[in-house]
């Protein structure tokens, strides 16, 4: 019985560990978005500084929200049509037999395994001729390139958790196709459904390489404008910290409002299956 | 990594309903999957197979002319005195940051593995870094690094241990990246992992347990077969991660010093729109995909060996 108490105990104090571990980067962007530029440079660091907010001013100046609107209209867009037409394929593929399935299937693993930078060029070319370069509407398509296929995946191992004998009911009580999947299905697999559009959302909004390449000066996302803004040469420290936490702190109240749902859609498409 | 079972859901009503909702019923699934699937074949499939074809062309986004060269490309890339370089550091990330985010990650999803109250909000905190914007991790990693302002000298100052250059030294630059890639890695693996293990059936546990076995005898001959699938799913999840790392290197050591911690990808990036050479980037891109079909098989093969699925031996 001790034995099994101090094994609970070292379980606690290794887990504090791993947690200081996890909190040092978080907590050094935290301190230093609101230190002078010349105490965020110090060396040796201070840890202790004079609170200003002179670094927000500098993102201002440097045009860090606009990135950051664009950040969000790119997010939301993305999030929209990956669910509008991800959603309903991963009913159809939990679902049955169609034409097309086995395909879909090869799809989604060949697509998870095939890194971007094998896309990006052909469809940099495409965009080039087709005038989408530096567009929301090409930056979201590209998105999708990830995202779709993740959204299918997952949201299929959702709708395969709800119980068909429910929608065979709505069946025989005369419910088209149509209806069972929007007023059955749906329903029943929406916790799931928010939990991966979640997931998305915080994806889209963290992406770097595909608007590096596909956006331009008016319509790049803060995760690029950070790297615009922080200088090539002297980095600027506390407004890169400064901008960092604007990227952060969003997906902090996200996470922790959604925690227990995120862990389960992080891992569902994954484990099960 | 199985996909979903075929299941023949939904059974034709049977009812004699008006004829257009049976048009409907009929090519509902079909109809609703197949514009997901455009989108994918215009967005992934088609330029996967012109990327494909590039690599056989001397094609540069300068000169507009270009033509077939067979398999000039790849001649060049094997005669390129670079390539011995960053396919070594290419294998180096993958290997290391999938064997020490796996074994560290299965050890944290042990410790993860307990219902005290209390441990859904630990859980929560450890995936805060997973979801945290990978270009926000690089920059503050190399915040963190830095010789000058960055805390890991200062710490390490403190306990009067040497104080590296660390992204400026050729043999601690791919260290750091790994480092900073262990951040995300470990809780991802482990929260993975944790499924696996809350999946183990208690029963076959305590069955062993009253066998005599003891903690580790339980862990060794129970925990760890059955968890089987789970590892595989998580390496191979890894694996394909590490090799498309960008931002981790990019950002954090510019792929330097030299080319000291470049990788496939990220020479793929410089070669094909910083140097524009798009073909020659794209004969590199089939390598890089050949490596990645490689290392899933491989993965597989070994870890697949002479076992069923879970271990009930």
């Amino acid at each position: 019985m001790k034995h099994a108490r101090s094994l609970e105990i070292l379980r606690f104090a290794l887990l504090a560990v791993g947690l200081v571990l996890i909190g040092v980067p978080f907590l050094w962007i935290l301190l230093t978005a609101f230190k002078r530029p010349v105490d965020a440079a110090a060396s040796p660091p201070k840890f202790i500084s004079p609170v200003t907010l002179m670094n927000f001013t500098t993102l201002h100046d440097n045009g860090f929200f606009q990135s950051l609107t664009n950040s969000a209209i790119i997010t939301i867009a993305t999030t929209v049509a990956t669910l509008v037409f991800g959603v309903p394929a991963g009913y159809a593929f939990a679902r049955g037999r169609f034409a097309g399935r086995r395909f879909l299937g090869a799809f989604l693993l060949f697509s998870r395994m095939v890194p971007p930078v094998i896309f990006i060029i052909p469809l940099f070319l495409y965009y080039y001729h087709l005038h989408l370069v530096g567009t929301y509407t090409g930056m979201t398509l590209a998105y999708m390139t990830g995202l779709l296929p993740f959204t299918v995946w997952m949201t299929a191992a959702y709708f395969q958790d709800v119980p068909v004998e429910l929608e065979e009911a709505a069946r025989v009580d005369g419910c088209s196709r149509v209806r069972a999947f929007w007023r059955v299905a749906l329903p029943l697999a929406s916790p799931g459904v928010v939990s991966v559009g979640l997931l998305v959302a915080i994806a889209a909004w963290s992406e770097y390489f595909i608007p590096l390449i596909l956006g331009n000066e008016s319509t790049t996302p803060a995760t690029v404008g950070i790297v615009n803004l922080i200088g090539v040469d002297t980095i600027n420290w506390g407004a890169m910290a400064a901008g960092a936490l604007t990227l952060v702190v969003p997906v902090f109240i996200a996470t922790l409002l959604a925690q227990r749902n995120l862990i389960r859609g992080l891992t569902a498409g994954a484990v099960k299956g | 990594m199985r996909l979903p079972a075929s299941r023949d859901g939904l059974a034709p009503a049977d009812s004699g309903g008006k004829s257009i909702t049976r048009v409907i019923d009929r090519y509902f699934l079909a109809a609703v999957s197949w514009p997901s699937l455009l989108i994918m074949l215009l967005v992934t499939a088609v330029p996967f197979a012109v990327t494909i074809g590039l690599a056989f062309t001397n094609y540069n986004l300068v000169a507009t002319a270009w033509k077939f060269v067979g398999v000039r490309n790849f001649s060049t890339l094997i005669h390129d005195p670079q390539t011995p370089t960053i396919i070594f550091n290419t294998v180096y990330l993958v290997v290391g940051t999938t064997v020490l985010d796996t074994l560290f990650g299965l050890g944290l999803a042990i410790l993860l593995d307990t219902k005290v109250r209390g441990i859904g909000f630990i859980r929560s905190l450890y995936l805060l870094p997973i979801m945290t914007a990978p270009i926000v991790v690089a920059l503050t990693w190399r915040a963190m690094f830095n010789n000058q302002a960055g805390w890991i000298d200062y710490f390490l100052s403190l306990a009067h241990l040497p104080q590296p250059v660390w992204l400026g030294t050729p043999s601690l630059a791919m260290p750091a990246v790994i480092i900073s890639d262990m951040w995300t890695g470990i809780p991802f693996q482990a929260l993975l992992l944790l499924v696996g293990l809350l999946n183990v059936p208690q029963e076959l546990k305590q069955a062993a347990a009253t066998d005599g076995a003891n903690r580790l005898q339980v862990f060794w001959h129970i925990t760890l077969p059955s968890m089987r699938p789970v590892l595989i799913v998580a390496v191979i999840l890894r694996l394909i991660e590490s090799y498309r790392k960008f931002e981790g290197i990019q950002i954090l050591t510019t792929g330097g010093p030299g080319i000291a911690s470049t990788t496939l990808n990220l020479q793929i990036y410089n070669t094909g729109l910083q140097y524009e050479q798009v073909g020659y980037a794209a004969s590199m891109g089939v390598v890089l995909i050949l490596m990645i079909a490689i290392s899933v098989g491989l993965v597989y093969l070994i870890a697949g060996r002479g076992s069923g699925l879970g271990g009930r031996s």
